[in-house]
Protein backbone atom coordinates (compact mmCIF):
# COMPACT_ATOMS: atom_id res chain seq x y z
CA UNK A 1 0.00 0.00 0.00
CA UNK A 2 1.35 3.47 -1.09
CA UNK A 3 2.64 5.50 1.94
CA UNK A 4 -0.23 7.06 3.49
CA UNK A 5 1.68 10.83 4.34
CA UNK A 6 4.47 12.67 2.95
CA UNK A 7 6.34 12.33 6.45
CA UNK A 8 10.15 10.66 7.19
CA UNK A 9 11.47 10.14 10.52
CA UNK A 10 14.70 11.55 11.21
CA UNK A 11 16.84 12.41 13.82
CA UNK A 12 16.51 16.33 13.01
CA UNK A 13 16.52 19.20 14.99
CA UNK A 14 13.78 20.47 12.85
CA UNK A 15 11.83 17.38 13.47
CA UNK A 16 12.07 17.70 17.02
CA UNK A 17 10.25 21.36 17.23
CA UNK A 18 6.68 21.35 18.49
CA UNK A 19 4.52 21.01 15.56
CA UNK A 20 3.13 24.74 15.88
CA UNK A 21 6.47 26.15 16.20
CA UNK A 22 7.20 24.75 12.64
CA UNK A 23 3.22 25.64 11.48
CA UNK A 24 4.16 29.42 11.92
CA UNK A 25 7.31 29.28 11.12
CA UNK A 26 5.52 27.95 7.64
CA UNK A 27 3.16 30.75 7.90
CA UNK A 28 5.72 33.59 7.56
CA UNK A 29 7.45 31.76 4.51
CA UNK A 30 4.26 31.58 3.28
CA UNK A 31 3.24 35.59 3.92
CA UNK A 32 6.75 36.60 2.93
CA UNK A 33 5.99 34.92 -0.66
CA UNK A 34 3.24 36.91 -0.77
CA UNK A 35 4.89 40.10 0.07
CA UNK A 36 8.35 40.35 -1.95
CA UNK A 37 7.97 42.48 -4.68
CA UNK A 38 10.26 40.70 -7.09
CA UNK A 39 10.25 36.94 -8.27
CA UNK A 40 13.87 36.76 -7.81
CA UNK A 41 13.62 37.79 -4.06
CA UNK A 42 11.20 34.51 -3.85
CA UNK A 43 13.75 33.09 -5.76
CA UNK A 44 16.32 33.70 -3.02
CA UNK A 45 13.79 32.84 -0.30
CA UNK A 46 13.73 29.58 -1.53
CA UNK A 47 17.50 29.25 -2.04
CA UNK A 48 18.61 30.54 1.17
CA UNK A 49 15.61 29.58 3.52
CA UNK A 50 13.56 26.69 2.53
CA UNK A 51 16.60 24.60 0.79
CA UNK A 52 18.80 25.12 4.07
CA UNK A 53 16.08 23.84 5.95
CA UNK A 54 15.10 21.05 4.22
CA UNK A 55 19.14 20.05 4.49
CA UNK A 56 18.88 20.74 8.15
CA UNK A 57 15.56 18.47 8.53
CA UNK A 58 17.60 15.80 6.48
CA UNK A 59 15.13 15.54 3.49
CA UNK A 60 16.69 17.76 0.99
CA UNK A 61 16.47 14.58 -1.53
CA UNK A 62 12.59 14.01 -1.56
CA UNK A 63 11.68 17.70 -0.63
CA UNK A 64 13.56 18.80 -3.80
CA UNK A 65 11.58 15.79 -5.82
CA UNK A 66 8.22 16.15 -4.61
CA UNK A 67 8.44 19.93 -4.78
CA UNK A 68 9.57 19.76 -8.81
CA UNK A 69 6.80 17.10 -8.98
CA UNK A 70 4.25 19.46 -7.72
CA UNK A 71 5.33 22.95 -9.58
CA UNK A 72 6.22 21.59 -12.47
CA UNK A 73 2.11 20.66 -14.15
CA UNK A 74 1.47 24.57 -12.91
CA UNK A 75 4.83 26.50 -13.96
CA UNK A 76 3.75 25.04 -17.46
CA UNK A 77 0.29 25.74 -17.72
CA UNK A 78 0.90 29.24 -16.27
CA UNK A 79 3.65 30.28 -18.93
CA UNK A 80 1.28 28.85 -21.40
CA UNK A 81 -1.96 30.67 -20.51
CA UNK A 82 -0.40 33.84 -19.14
CA UNK A 83 2.46 33.61 -21.88
CA UNK A 84 -0.06 33.53 -24.59
CA UNK A 85 -3.51 35.17 -23.04
CA UNK A 86 -1.98 38.21 -20.72
CA UNK A 87 -2.28 41.70 -22.60
CA UNK A 88 0.74 42.88 -23.13
CA UNK A 89 2.60 45.07 -25.98
CA UNK A 90 6.53 42.82 -26.29
CA UNK A 91 6.09 39.74 -28.52
CA UNK A 92 8.35 37.55 -28.50
CA UNK A 93 7.34 34.79 -30.20
CA UNK A 94 4.84 34.33 -32.69
CA UNK A 95 3.03 31.38 -33.78
CA UNK A 96 0.36 31.13 -36.15
CA UNK A 97 -2.61 33.04 -34.31
CA UNK A 98 -0.99 32.65 -31.17
CA UNK A 99 1.61 35.58 -29.59
CA UNK A 100 4.15 34.94 -26.94
CA UNK A 101 4.34 38.40 -24.86
CA UNK A 102 7.44 39.08 -22.89
CA UNK A 103 4.79 40.94 -19.61
CA UNK A 104 2.32 37.65 -19.76
CA UNK A 105 5.91 35.48 -19.73
CA UNK A 106 6.98 37.51 -16.62
CA UNK A 107 3.60 37.58 -14.99
CA UNK A 108 4.17 33.53 -15.17
CA UNK A 109 7.42 33.90 -13.67
CA UNK A 110 6.36 35.76 -10.75
CA UNK A 111 2.93 33.27 -10.05
CA UNK A 112 5.43 30.10 -10.12
CA UNK A 113 8.36 31.66 -8.29
CA UNK A 114 5.53 32.94 -5.67
CA UNK A 115 3.78 29.19 -5.93
CA UNK A 116 7.05 27.23 -5.94
CA UNK A 117 7.77 28.81 -2.22
CA UNK A 118 3.75 28.17 -1.01
CA UNK A 119 4.34 24.36 -2.57
CA UNK A 120 7.73 23.96 -0.66
CA UNK A 121 6.82 25.19 2.57
CA UNK A 122 3.99 22.66 2.88
CA UNK A 123 6.01 20.04 1.51
CA UNK A 124 8.61 20.51 3.96
CA UNK A 125 5.89 21.07 6.84
CA UNK A 126 4.62 17.37 6.03
CA UNK A 127 7.94 15.88 5.34
CA UNK A 128 9.39 16.64 9.25
CA UNK A 129 5.94 16.89 10.72
CA UNK A 130 3.55 13.91 11.62
CA UNK A 131 0.18 14.23 11.01
CA UNK A 132 -1.11 13.12 14.15
CA UNK A 133 1.12 15.13 15.88
CA UNK A 134 0.02 18.31 14.32
CA UNK A 135 -3.46 17.27 14.84
CA UNK A 136 -2.89 16.50 18.95
CA UNK A 137 -1.14 19.94 18.60
CA UNK A 138 -4.04 21.72 17.20
CA UNK A 139 -6.67 19.70 19.59
CA UNK A 140 -4.85 21.31 22.72
CA UNK A 141 -5.74 24.29 20.87
CA UNK A 142 -9.31 23.91 20.97
CA UNK A 143 -9.65 22.09 17.34
CA UNK A 144 -12.53 19.60 17.89
CA UNK A 145 -11.52 15.74 17.73
CA UNK A 146 -14.09 15.22 15.20
CA UNK A 147 -12.17 17.08 12.96
CA UNK A 148 -8.78 15.67 13.96
CA UNK A 149 -9.97 12.33 13.23
CA UNK A 150 -11.91 12.91 10.05
CA UNK A 151 -8.57 14.44 8.84
CA UNK A 152 -6.54 11.78 9.89
CA UNK A 153 -8.72 8.53 8.70
CA UNK A 154 -8.85 10.27 5.30
CA UNK A 155 -5.10 10.01 4.96
CA UNK A 156 -4.76 6.87 5.94
CA UNK A 157 -8.25 5.30 4.50
CA UNK A 158 -7.78 7.01 0.31
CA UNK A 159 -4.57 4.60 0.09
CA UNK A 160 -6.90 1.81 1.31
CA UNK A 161 -9.48 2.90 -1.18
CA UNK A 162 -6.83 2.79 -3.78
CA UNK A 163 -5.98 -0.58 -3.08
CA UNK A 164 -9.51 -1.96 -2.36
CA UNK A 165 -10.12 -0.04 -6.43
CA UNK A 166 -7.31 -2.01 -7.62
CA UNK A 167 -8.38 -5.54 -6.01
CA UNK A 168 -11.86 -4.86 -7.51
CA UNK A 169 -10.57 -3.65 -11.33
CA UNK A 170 -8.14 -7.36 -10.73
CA UNK A 171 -11.41 -9.22 -9.72
CA UNK A 172 -13.33 -7.43 -12.90
CA UNK A 173 -10.67 -8.74 -15.18
CA UNK A 174 -10.30 -11.83 -14.31
CA UNK A 175 -14.06 -12.29 -15.19
CA UNK A 176 -13.45 -11.52 -18.31
CA UNK A 177 -14.00 -7.71 -18.31
CA UNK A 178 -12.87 -5.94 -20.68
CA UNK A 179 -10.75 -2.63 -19.29
CA UNK A 180 -8.86 -1.35 -21.98
CA UNK A 181 -10.31 0.63 -24.85
CA UNK A 182 -11.21 4.31 -26.28
CA UNK A 183 -12.82 6.69 -23.91
CA UNK A 184 -16.36 5.86 -23.75
CA UNK A 185 -15.56 2.68 -23.32
CA UNK A 186 -12.82 3.11 -20.36
CA UNK A 187 -15.97 5.68 -18.66
CA UNK A 188 -18.81 2.59 -19.21
CA UNK A 189 -16.56 0.38 -17.71
CA UNK A 190 -16.41 2.36 -14.46
CA UNK A 191 -19.93 0.84 -13.34
CA UNK A 192 -18.68 -2.07 -12.31
CA UNK A 193 -15.45 -0.86 -10.95
CA UNK A 194 -16.94 1.74 -8.27
CA UNK A 195 -20.64 -0.13 -7.70
CA UNK A 196 -18.84 -2.63 -5.05
CA UNK A 197 -16.31 -0.09 -4.16
CA UNK A 198 -19.13 2.47 -2.94
CA UNK A 199 -21.31 -0.21 -1.70
CA UNK A 200 -18.42 -2.11 0.57
CA UNK A 201 -17.27 1.34 1.53
CA UNK A 202 -20.75 2.11 3.14
CA UNK A 203 -21.17 -1.23 5.18
CA UNK A 204 -17.66 -0.33 6.40
CA UNK A 205 -19.15 2.38 7.60
CA UNK A 206 -21.71 0.79 9.96
CA UNK A 207 -18.72 -1.62 11.86
CA UNK A 208 -16.28 1.40 11.67
CA UNK A 209 -18.91 3.36 13.72
CA UNK A 210 -19.36 0.61 16.03
CA UNK A 211 -15.91 -0.25 16.31
CA UNK A 212 -15.54 3.25 17.67
CA UNK A 213 -18.22 3.63 20.24
CA UNK A 214 -16.90 0.30 21.63
CA UNK A 215 -13.53 2.20 22.15
CA UNK A 216 -15.08 5.13 23.98
CA UNK A 217 -14.86 7.67 21.52
CA UNK A 218 -17.65 9.60 21.86
CA UNK A 219 -17.53 9.57 25.71
CA UNK A 220 -17.97 12.87 27.53
CA UNK A 221 -15.45 14.22 29.69
CA UNK A 222 -11.73 14.76 29.72
CA UNK A 223 -9.16 12.65 27.33
CA UNK A 224 -5.64 12.23 27.34
CA UNK A 225 -2.90 11.64 24.90
CA UNK A 226 -0.35 8.45 24.64
CA UNK A 227 2.62 11.34 22.53
CA UNK A 228 3.32 14.33 25.09
CA UNK A 229 4.15 16.60 22.41
CA UNK A 230 7.79 18.06 23.31
CA UNK A 231 7.91 21.77 24.20
CA UNK A 232 9.92 24.49 26.14
CA UNK A 233 9.92 27.69 27.37
CA UNK A 234 11.98 28.47 24.37
CA UNK A 235 10.72 27.07 21.97
CA UNK A 236 6.92 28.69 23.11
CA UNK A 237 8.71 32.42 22.95
CA UNK A 238 10.39 31.61 20.03
CA UNK A 239 7.16 30.55 18.53
CA UNK A 240 5.14 33.43 20.34
CA UNK A 241 7.24 36.09 19.15
CA UNK A 242 7.28 34.09 15.50
CA UNK A 243 3.38 34.57 15.64
CA UNK A 244 3.58 38.09 16.59
CA UNK A 245 6.08 39.40 13.76
CA UNK A 246 3.35 37.21 11.58
CA UNK A 247 0.45 38.82 12.50
CA UNK A 248 1.97 42.57 12.22
CA UNK A 249 3.84 41.91 9.13
CA UNK A 250 0.44 40.93 7.47
CA UNK A 251 -1.21 43.91 9.24
CA UNK A 252 1.12 46.38 8.18
CA UNK A 253 1.41 44.71 4.10
CA UNK A 254 -2.53 44.75 4.30
CA UNK A 255 -2.62 48.55 5.11
CA UNK A 256 -0.07 49.30 2.93
CA UNK A 257 -1.71 47.90 0.31
CA UNK A 258 -5.22 49.55 1.10
CA UNK A 259 -3.42 52.60 1.36
CA UNK A 260 -1.52 52.57 -2.06
CA UNK B 1 -22.14 -8.72 35.12
CA UNK B 2 -24.48 -9.32 32.10
CA UNK B 3 -28.08 -10.33 32.55
CA UNK B 4 -30.22 -10.76 29.21
CA UNK B 5 -34.11 -11.48 30.40
CA UNK B 6 -36.65 -12.84 28.20
CA UNK B 7 -34.92 -10.76 25.21
CA UNK B 8 -36.92 -10.42 22.18
CA UNK B 9 -35.09 -8.42 19.25
CA UNK B 10 -36.45 -7.26 16.03
CA UNK B 11 -33.72 -5.29 13.53
CA UNK B 12 -35.78 -2.54 11.71
CA UNK B 13 -37.31 -3.61 9.38
CA UNK B 14 -37.00 -7.13 9.32
CA UNK B 15 -40.26 -9.29 10.00
CA UNK B 16 -38.96 -11.94 12.09
CA UNK B 17 -36.91 -11.37 15.14
CA UNK B 18 -33.48 -12.20 15.23
CA UNK B 19 -33.29 -12.96 19.07
CA UNK B 20 -36.74 -14.51 20.66
CA UNK B 21 -37.23 -14.99 24.70
CA UNK B 22 -33.08 -14.99 25.27
CA UNK B 23 -32.76 -15.12 29.44
CA UNK B 24 -28.37 -14.92 30.08
CA UNK B 25 -26.70 -14.76 32.84
CA UNK B 26 -22.77 -14.04 32.56
CA UNK B 27 -20.54 -13.61 35.21
CA UNK B 28 -17.23 -12.55 35.69
CA UNK B 29 -14.41 -15.11 35.39
CA UNK B 30 -15.86 -17.30 33.65
CA UNK B 31 -15.46 -18.12 29.68
CA UNK B 32 -18.68 -18.68 27.33
CA UNK B 33 -19.40 -19.86 23.62
CA UNK B 34 -22.06 -19.34 21.53
CA UNK B 35 -22.60 -21.71 18.67
CA UNK B 36 -24.98 -21.89 15.83
CA UNK B 37 -25.51 -21.93 12.23
CA UNK B 38 -25.31 -18.90 10.36
CA UNK B 39 -27.92 -16.53 11.08
CA UNK B 40 -29.00 -17.99 14.57
CA UNK B 41 -28.39 -14.97 15.69
CA UNK B 42 -24.98 -15.09 17.29
CA UNK B 43 -23.70 -11.56 16.06
CA UNK B 44 -27.10 -10.26 17.48
CA UNK B 45 -26.33 -11.80 20.76
CA UNK B 46 -22.40 -10.20 20.93
CA UNK B 47 -24.14 -6.85 20.45
CA UNK B 48 -27.05 -7.13 22.99
CA UNK B 49 -24.61 -8.10 25.26
CA UNK B 50 -22.47 -4.88 25.16
CA UNK B 51 -25.16 -2.12 24.53
CA UNK B 52 -25.36 -2.11 21.13
CA UNK B 53 -28.86 -3.14 21.05
CA UNK B 54 -30.87 -1.36 21.51
CA UNK B 55 -28.49 1.84 21.34
CA UNK B 56 -26.76 1.34 18.11
CA UNK B 57 -29.24 -0.81 15.92
CA UNK B 58 -32.58 0.44 17.45
CA UNK B 59 -35.58 -2.11 15.90
CA UNK B 60 -37.52 -3.08 18.75
CA UNK B 61 -36.60 -4.36 22.11
CA UNK B 62 -38.54 -6.39 24.86
CA UNK B 63 -37.23 -8.01 27.67
CA UNK B 64 -34.72 -6.64 30.18
CA UNK B 65 -30.96 -6.19 29.73
CA UNK B 66 -28.43 -5.34 32.77
CA UNK B 67 -24.93 -4.82 32.59
CA UNK B 68 -22.53 -3.94 35.07
CA UNK B 69 -26.14 -3.78 37.49
CA UNK B 70 -27.40 -0.70 34.78
CA UNK B 71 -30.28 -0.81 33.27
CA UNK B 72 -28.89 -0.67 29.89
CA UNK B 73 -32.52 0.41 28.30
CA UNK B 74 -31.85 3.63 30.39
CA UNK B 75 -27.90 4.65 29.96
CA UNK B 76 -26.07 6.28 27.08
CA UNK B 77 -23.73 3.58 24.90
CA UNK B 78 -20.84 6.24 26.06
CA UNK B 79 -21.36 5.77 29.39
CA UNK B 80 -21.19 2.16 28.99
CA UNK B 81 -17.81 2.79 27.27
CA UNK B 82 -15.75 0.32 28.97
CA UNK B 83 -17.82 -1.44 30.70
CA UNK B 84 -17.83 -4.12 27.76
CA UNK B 85 -15.13 -4.63 24.76
CA UNK B 86 -16.41 -6.03 21.32
CA UNK B 87 -13.98 -7.38 18.89
CA UNK B 88 -15.85 -8.82 15.36
CA UNK B 89 -14.74 -10.55 12.73
CA UNK B 90 -13.28 -7.99 9.90
CA UNK B 91 -9.90 -6.50 12.18
CA UNK B 92 -9.50 -4.22 9.41
CA UNK B 93 -12.60 -2.39 9.94
CA UNK B 94 -11.79 -2.20 13.56
CA UNK B 95 -8.91 -0.15 12.96
CA UNK B 96 -9.51 3.71 14.11
CA UNK B 97 -7.63 5.00 11.66
CA UNK B 98 -6.31 7.83 13.90
CA UNK B 99 -3.11 6.63 14.43
CA UNK B 100 0.14 5.66 12.57
CA UNK B 101 1.38 2.53 14.72
CA UNK B 102 -0.15 -0.24 16.49
CA UNK B 103 1.34 0.76 19.90
CA UNK B 104 -0.75 4.12 19.26
CA UNK B 105 -3.95 2.07 17.73
CA UNK B 106 -3.67 0.10 20.84
CA UNK B 107 -3.87 3.12 23.20
CA UNK B 108 -7.05 4.72 21.36
CA UNK B 109 -9.83 3.59 23.76
CA UNK B 110 -7.67 4.52 26.56
CA UNK B 111 -7.10 8.29 25.21
CA UNK B 112 -10.98 8.49 25.23
CA UNK B 113 -11.21 6.74 28.36
CA UNK B 114 -8.89 9.36 30.08
CA UNK B 115 -6.43 6.55 31.49
CA UNK B 116 -3.03 8.88 32.43
CA UNK B 117 -0.50 8.71 30.20
CA UNK B 118 2.26 6.68 32.62
CA UNK B 119 -0.39 3.98 33.00
CA UNK B 120 -1.58 4.03 29.65
CA UNK B 121 1.85 2.97 28.86
CA UNK B 122 2.36 0.26 30.61
CA UNK B 123 -1.08 -1.36 29.95
CA UNK B 124 -0.15 -0.93 26.38
CA UNK B 125 3.19 -2.67 26.59
CA UNK B 126 0.80 -5.10 28.52
CA UNK B 127 -1.19 -5.55 25.77
CA UNK B 128 1.76 -5.76 23.03
CA UNK B 129 2.97 -8.56 25.19
CA UNK B 130 0.20 -10.76 25.87
CA UNK B 131 -1.22 -10.18 21.82
CA UNK B 132 2.52 -11.39 20.77
CA UNK B 133 2.46 -7.99 19.10
CA UNK B 134 5.78 -6.45 20.54
CA UNK B 135 8.06 -6.47 17.25
CA UNK B 136 5.32 -5.06 15.52
CA UNK B 137 4.58 -2.30 17.34
CA UNK B 138 6.18 0.68 15.79
CA UNK B 139 4.67 -0.46 12.45
CA UNK B 140 1.73 1.27 10.94
CA UNK B 141 -1.77 -0.62 11.43
CA UNK B 142 -2.35 -0.96 7.82
CA UNK B 143 0.96 -3.02 7.62
CA UNK B 144 -0.25 -6.20 9.32
CA UNK B 145 -1.97 -8.93 7.86
CA UNK B 146 -5.36 -10.11 8.79
CA UNK B 147 -4.03 -12.46 11.77
CA UNK B 148 -1.87 -9.72 13.00
CA UNK B 149 -4.81 -6.76 12.61
CA UNK B 150 -6.93 -9.40 14.40
CA UNK B 151 -4.54 -9.67 17.53
CA UNK B 152 -4.53 -6.19 17.26
CA UNK B 153 -8.17 -5.74 17.57
CA UNK B 154 -8.07 -8.20 20.55
CA UNK B 155 -5.13 -6.03 21.99
CA UNK B 156 -7.24 -2.67 21.84
CA UNK B 157 -10.08 -3.82 23.44
CA UNK B 158 -8.09 -6.02 26.66
CA UNK B 159 -6.03 -2.76 27.10
CA UNK B 160 -9.12 -1.41 28.31
CA UNK B 161 -9.76 -3.97 30.91
CA UNK B 162 -13.30 -4.61 30.71
CA UNK B 163 -15.61 -6.17 32.90
CA UNK B 164 -16.50 -8.32 29.84
CA UNK B 165 -15.18 -9.29 26.66
CA UNK B 166 -17.13 -10.23 23.99
CA UNK B 167 -15.62 -11.68 20.41
CA UNK B 168 -17.72 -12.33 17.26
CA UNK B 169 -15.63 -14.90 15.82
CA UNK B 170 -12.48 -13.27 17.16
CA UNK B 171 -10.02 -16.07 15.23
CA UNK B 172 -11.70 -15.76 11.81
CA UNK B 173 -8.56 -14.86 9.66
CA UNK B 174 -5.93 -16.42 12.36
CA UNK B 175 -3.84 -20.44 11.73
CA UNK B 176 -4.02 -22.91 14.15
CA UNK B 177 -1.31 -21.63 15.54
CA UNK B 178 -2.16 -17.98 16.36
CA UNK B 179 -6.50 -19.60 17.14
CA UNK B 180 -4.45 -21.30 20.16
CA UNK B 181 -2.91 -18.03 21.17
CA UNK B 182 -5.84 -16.12 21.29
CA UNK B 183 -8.30 -18.89 23.06
CA UNK B 184 -4.88 -19.28 25.59
CA UNK B 185 -5.24 -14.95 25.98
CA UNK B 186 -8.94 -15.40 26.85
CA UNK B 187 -8.67 -18.00 29.23
CA UNK B 188 -6.23 -16.52 31.04
CA UNK B 189 -7.77 -13.02 30.54
CA UNK B 190 -10.70 -15.14 32.59
CA UNK B 191 -8.99 -17.20 35.39
CA UNK B 192 -5.89 -14.00 36.14
CA UNK B 193 -8.19 -11.06 35.38
CA UNK B 194 -11.27 -12.16 36.61
CA UNK B 195 -13.42 -10.64 33.08
CA UNK B 196 -16.54 -11.85 32.04
CA UNK B 197 -15.40 -13.62 27.96
CA UNK B 198 -17.46 -14.37 25.52
CA UNK B 199 -16.98 -16.43 22.37
CA UNK B 200 -18.98 -16.69 19.12
CA UNK B 201 -16.88 -19.65 17.08
CA UNK B 202 -17.27 -21.84 14.43
CA UNK B 203 -13.85 -22.80 16.11
CA UNK B 204 -15.56 -25.86 18.55
CA UNK B 205 -12.50 -27.61 19.00
CA UNK B 206 -10.68 -24.66 21.13
CA UNK B 207 -13.73 -23.64 22.25
CA UNK B 208 -14.27 -26.76 23.76
CA UNK B 209 -10.88 -26.61 25.78
CA UNK B 210 -11.91 -23.53 27.58
CA UNK B 211 -15.68 -22.59 27.62
CA UNK B 212 -17.10 -22.95 30.94
CA UNK B 213 -20.70 -22.71 29.78
CA UNK B 214 -21.82 -22.90 26.04
CA UNK B 215 -24.83 -21.49 24.94
CA UNK B 216 -26.43 -23.38 21.04
CA UNK B 217 -28.58 -20.72 19.27
CA UNK B 218 -31.39 -21.63 16.49
CA UNK B 219 -32.97 -19.38 15.11
CA UNK B 220 -32.55 -16.31 17.35
CA UNK B 221 -33.31 -18.62 20.31
CA UNK B 222 -31.31 -20.57 22.99
CA UNK B 223 -31.99 -23.94 22.60
CA UNK B 224 -29.18 -25.59 24.69
CA UNK B 225 -26.95 -24.25 27.43
CA UNK B 226 -24.14 -26.03 29.64
CA UNK B 227 -20.91 -27.63 30.00
CA UNK B 228 -19.42 -27.87 26.41
CA UNK B 229 -19.27 -31.36 26.54
CA UNK B 230 -22.85 -31.47 27.62
CA UNK B 231 -23.88 -29.40 24.47
CA UNK B 232 -21.65 -29.96 21.89
CA UNK B 233 -21.98 -33.67 22.02
CA UNK B 234 -25.50 -33.34 21.42
CA UNK B 235 -26.98 -35.97 18.28
CA UNK B 236 -29.02 -32.58 17.53
CA UNK B 237 -26.13 -30.80 17.10
CA UNK B 238 -25.62 -30.95 13.15
CA UNK B 239 -29.31 -30.75 12.74
CA UNK B 240 -29.07 -27.70 14.48
CA UNK B 241 -26.65 -26.07 12.41
CA UNK B 242 -23.29 -26.86 15.08
CA UNK B 243 -20.93 -29.40 13.62
CA UNK B 244 -19.81 -31.70 16.03
CA UNK B 245 -15.93 -31.74 17.03
CA UNK B 246 -12.97 -34.75 15.29
CA UNK B 247 -13.39 -35.78 18.59
CA UNK B 248 -16.83 -36.66 19.32
CA UNK B 249 -17.02 -37.65 15.77
CA UNK B 250 -14.52 -39.78 16.03
CA UNK B 251 -15.78 -41.10 19.53
CA UNK B 252 -18.97 -41.75 18.26
CA UNK B 253 -17.69 -43.57 15.41
CA UNK B 254 -15.89 -45.71 18.18
CA UNK B 255 -18.82 -45.76 20.66
CA UNK B 256 -20.33 -49.22 19.03
CA UNK B 257 -17.35 -50.98 20.21
CA UNK B 258 -16.02 -49.21 23.36
CA UNK B 259 -18.93 -48.27 25.45
CA UNK B 260 -16.97 -46.11 27.90
CA UNK B 261 -17.25 -43.75 24.86
CA UNK B 262 -20.91 -43.29 24.27
CA UNK B 263 -22.57 -41.15 26.83
CA UNK B 264 -21.87 -37.87 27.29
CA UNK B 265 -19.18 -38.18 24.01
CA UNK B 266 -15.85 -36.23 24.22
CA UNK B 267 -15.49 -33.07 22.28
CA UNK B 268 -11.47 -32.36 23.38
CA UNK B 269 -8.41 -34.18 22.92
CA UNK B 270 -8.38 -34.58 26.91
CA UNK B 271 -11.97 -35.89 27.23
CA UNK B 272 -11.60 -38.43 24.55
CA UNK B 273 -7.81 -39.75 25.80
CA UNK B 274 -9.45 -40.13 29.29
CA UNK B 275 -12.33 -42.52 28.51
CA UNK B 276 -10.23 -44.85 26.22
CA UNK B 277 -7.58 -45.11 29.04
Amino acid sequence: MRRPTLFLPRESSLHALHPLTKLVGSGLFLLLALMLPEYWQVVLLFILGLLPLAYLGKVARPFLRTTTGLILPFAMSLFLIQGFFAPGEILLVSLGPFALKAEGVMLAVRFTTRLLVWLGTTTLLMLITRPDHMMQALMERGLPRQVAYIVLTSLQIIPRFQQQAQIILDAQRSRGLETEGGLFHRIRMLVPLVTPLILGSILELEERAIALEARAFSRAGARTTYTQLEDSVTQRTLRYGLLAVLVLTAAVWIAARLAG
Amino acid sequence: MIELRGVTYCYPGASAPALEDVSVHIIRGKVYGIVGANKAGKSTLCYALTGFIPHFFHGKLDGQLWLAGRDVRIQSLASLAGLTGLVFQNPFNQISGARFSVREEIAFGLENLGVPTREMHSRVEQALITTGLRELADRSPYQLSGGQQQRLAIASMLVMQPDALVLDEPTSQLDPIGTRDVFDVLHRLAEERDTAVVIATHKLEWLATCADEVLLLHQGQVLHKGPPREVLSRRDAAELGVRSTSYTLAARALSEQVKELRSPLPVTLEQALDALR
